[in-house]
């Protein structure tokens, strides 16, 4: 067997997990029970939010080993499903290495995501009716749908001119309180609160604060200690670009 | 009438849930599965209001019964738990208590600024706890069925 392709093959699955949202006991896991199924008795994988380092021996006593470094990314629970499904399938026939790799590609190939326009309604949706759910009148709901569609908008644009996630939380937040004030300075919307707060869930870090606990609870150190960093540095760049808004359109119109 | 308007949230919960799982990519039924763990977890959250008269205490049982869904429906669908967790854990982060954290810093009231601080943090451990409680739970089931599996197996894998 080769045990290059072999590494090869576990680290680009090891990757595509995580690349579409696994958390890391899930990436650690599927690569060792990968290894396990292709018969590697001594293998050891080591993943940190940014970074997966995968190590063997081979039978000759050989050791090899693969470091993939993690970009920025966001998740993707459609591509997440599918290369978890195909994670579990090769666990179970190990079939050679080509055509797992094909399989891989072949998600790659048939990833479908919705198009913008969707996207933009889901984000109405979604801030909208939150507006509502904290105690907006139907009009401020209206209104946060408007600024969930601001920062959807926002962050699509950022995102395309390859803006940090800090840069992107604070445009954002920016962009959406300085909608939310506008609206409600045109008489449209009633509790700015409400308003802003509706439209912030669609950047407020809730899930990153539950896995980098769990990470903590089960060990994994380091990367719970870099995912509570980034959740509250998350947290922090909304306060920032709300209050940036806030204040500013506050000098402006003397409020 | 007032009884309809106080479980009004539940639906905005179900709608909200609905348009993030779109964000987050879901197709098909998983939405669905999202937005009734986003509504069964509201409703939980309403209907132990009377009892403990705390929402730090409310959030945690609401993310127990959330997270107790997820992992049911993760084991019957074959999928990853967070899928459905992602979304369905949305109307019980604290974005109320980050926005007013940040008011109450920009108007310079330190004290009030703290007290909601805490609070925020406290609804957010909340959170995790329940999930974590859950997630623990499961795991050591799954790895005590594993064990009791591989025990089973070990004599024919040995000869």
């Amino acid at each position: 067997m080769d045990y290059n392709k072999l590494l090869c093959l576990v680290s680009e699955m090891g990757y595509r997990l995580m690349e579409s949202g696994a958390e890391i006991y899930r990436v650690e896991e599927s690569i060792r029970r990968l290894l396990q199924a292709y018969g590697v008795a001594q293998g050891e994988v080591f993943a940190i939010p940014n970074c997966i380092i995968i190590s063997l021996t081979s039978p000759e006593g050989e050791p090899l080993t693969q470091i993939r470094r993690m970009p920025a990314h966001g998740t993707d629970i459609y591509l997440l499903e599918q290369y978890n499904g195909l994670c579990r399938r090769l666990c179970r026939q190990a079939p050679p290495f080509d055509e797992a790799l094909e399989r891989m590609r072949a998600i790659q190939r048939t990833h479908r995501v919705y198009p913008l326009w969707v996207q933009l309604l889901a984000y109405f949706l979604g801030c909208g009716t939150f507006s509502l759910f904290y105690g907006g009148s139907p009009l401020d709901g209206v209104c946060g749908g408007l600024c969930g569609v601001v920062i959807g908008l926002c962050l699509t644009l950022t995102s395309r001119l390859g803006a940090n996630l800090f840069f992107k939380t604070v445009a954002g937040g920016a962009a959406s309180a300085l909608a939310a004030v506008g609206l409600t300075a045109l008489g449209l919307g009633h509790n700015l609160d409400l308003i802003i707060i509706g439209a912030l869930m669609a950047l407020v870090p809730g899930i990153a604060i539950t896995n980098a606990m769990r990470d903590i609870m089960a060990g994994d150190m380091v990367a719970g200690i870099s995912k509570g960093a980034e959740a509250l540095l998350i947290g922090a760049a909304i306060a920032l670009g709300t209050a940036l808004s806030l204040g500013l359109t506050g000098l402006f119109m003397g409020g | 009438m007032d009884e309809l308007s106080y479980y009004l949230p539940c639906l905005w919960a179900f709608l909200a849930c609905i348009g993030f799982s779109l964000l987050f990519n879901i197709h098909g039924v998983g939405m669905f599965i999202c937005a009734g763990g986003g509504a069964l977890g509201w409703l939980c959250y309403l209907l132990t209001a009377p009892l403990v008269h705390s929402d730090i205490i409310q959030s945690f049982f609401a993310a127990l019964v959330i997270s107790a869904w997820s992992e049911l429906m993760a084991r019957l669908r074959k999928c990853p738990v967070t899928s459905y967790l992602l979304v369905a854990l949305f109307p019980l982060v604290p974005g109320g208590g980050i926005y007013y954290t940040m008011e109450h810093a920009m108007s310079g009231e330190t004290s009030l600024f703290l007290s909601s601080l805490l609070h925020t943090l406290g609804l957010a451990g909340a959170l995790a706890t329940g999930v974590l409680l859950v997630s623990s739970l499961m795991r050591l089931i799954l790895i005590s069925q594993e064990k009791r599996r591989m025990r089973r197996e070990e004599p024919h894998g040995k000869l």
